[in-house]
């Protein structure tokens, strides 16, 4: 990570059941900022993740760009059969756009308590 | 503003010809990895196309200036939430000092806990050290000699790691040699272009790019005028082109496919470093 200190940031994520990985990533450059892995899980995996998220996060970009409807994003969820995808833009005011990355176990994870939990602590991290 | 000593930049303009890396930063990045295994305290001046400086602290990136890259500003680290005096134990208080142990009567300024609200503050100050370090550990840069304790007193609080540096160094090399194709940071592009649609909604970074430049601008030049990453610009002059703000003159976006998408997903392969 390039910051590792702002590891600690994400420490209210991981109280999340199921709880897989965190990251927080900087949507303009991709750059990985702070993660936390759950400890004894899969290999690490926040730099594919982490690059996963600002695509995604790009192409919705894209896609309300030529819609102009005049919407921000909110978040985005993919369910993937054992586990739940969440991004969720920090929103940050000024240049940085930053991003929320949560990975978690589909069958220990309540999606709605997690979607709570994860907009809350965007809500801070933005205060 | 200049954070490097004038004798270290002028130093880096008379780099030793053994010293010039043919193709690739690995000599760089060699450097910078035994100046970090040794915990080195100083100033690595660099020379070439980009010429600067990377200077460390206890063997951990707290500085990097390039020519290539807006200069460095002072940033208000109180303004930002960086220099709290109350916090918690922090991982430095807690004896696993971030910039490891420090030499003796080496002042060591205390890093602030990161607390809400201070992500953009962290990264108001690092990115533009991992802006000009990218532009650095360019293919034709070089090194000169690592002079010890020339560590100006205001650098960042949050000192960077010399592997996570490299290894996000490479990644931005990657995705600029996808971004290649289509627009360079040296790549001219001009506003006006034909839409094709009625109306486009556009970001408010990207929004202040569109305003900022002129046309024939490059996105470095309008990094420099903006004052941003030269990176981050560039990357969003490639997405305005693929909305249809911005144009290439003269070198449109190849129609057979070649010029893929950006993705970062393909940018990134492991963890290792430029010399990895």
């Amino acid at each position: 990570m390039i910051l590792p200190a702002a590891d600690e940031l994400l420490a209210p994520v991981t109280a999340i059941d199921g709880f897989r990985l965190g990251c927080l990533v900087d949507a303009a450059t991709g750059m990985v900022l702070a993660s936390k892995e759950n400890p004894g899980g899969s290999p690490p995996m926040s730099a594919d993740a982490s690059a996963g998220a600002a695509d995604i996060f790009h192409v919705l970009t894209l896609l309300s760009g030529r819609l102009a409807t005049g919407e921000g994003l909110q978040d985005v969820t993919v369910t993937f059969s054992d586990s739940f995808f969440m991004v969720r833009p920090v929103g940050l005011t000024g240049e940085s756009q930053i991003l929320l990355l949560i990975m978690a176990d589909r069958q220990r994870t309540n999606l709605a308590m997690a979607r709570r939990t994860i907009r809350d602590f965007c809500a801070s991290l933005a205060s | 503003m200049s954070l490097i000593p004038r004798r270290a930049r002028v130093l880096a303009g008379s780099a030793w010809p053994g010293r010039e890396v043919d193709g690739y930063a690995n000599l760089i990045a060699a450097r910078l990895r035994k100046l970090a295994a040794a915990r080195s305290t100083g100033t690595l001046p660099v020379s070439g196309p980009a010429e600067g400086a990377i200077v460390l602290r206890g063997g951990h990136v707290v500085h990097a200036e390039s020519s290539r890259t807006p200069p460095w500003r002072t940033v208000d680290l109180a303004a930002l939430g960086l220099t709290q005096a109350e916090a918690g134990p922090s991982p430095a208080r807690a004896g696993t000092s971030l910039a490891g142990p420090s030499r003796a009567g080496e002042a060591v300024p205390e890093a602030a806990e990161p607390s809400t609200g201070m992500l953009a503050g962290l990264l108001a100050v690092t990115e533009p050290i991992i802006d000009a370090a990218t532009e650095l550990l360019s293919t034709k840069s070089r090194y000169t000699k690592f002079r010890r304790s020339d560590v100006p007193g205001t650098v960042q609080p949050y000192p960077i790691p010399v592997a996570a540096l490299l290894a996000e160094a490479e990644r931005r090399h990657r995705v600029l040699s996808q971004l290649a194709a289509v627009v360079t940071a040296d790549t001219p592009v001009i506003r006006g272009a034909s839409l094709g649609r009625p109306r486009l909604q556009v970001s408010a970074p990207q929004w202040a790019l569109v305003v900022g430049m002129s046309d024939g601008m490059t996105p470095r030049e309008v990094a420099m005028r903006l004052g941003r990453s030269v990176f981050a610009t560039t990357i969003e002059a490639y997405r305005l082109v693929e909305l249809g703000l911005l144009a290439v003159t003269g070198h449109p976006p190849p129609a057979d496919g070649r010029g893929r998408a950006l993705a970062f997903m393909r940018a990134v392969t492991n963890e290792r470093g430029t010399d990895g």
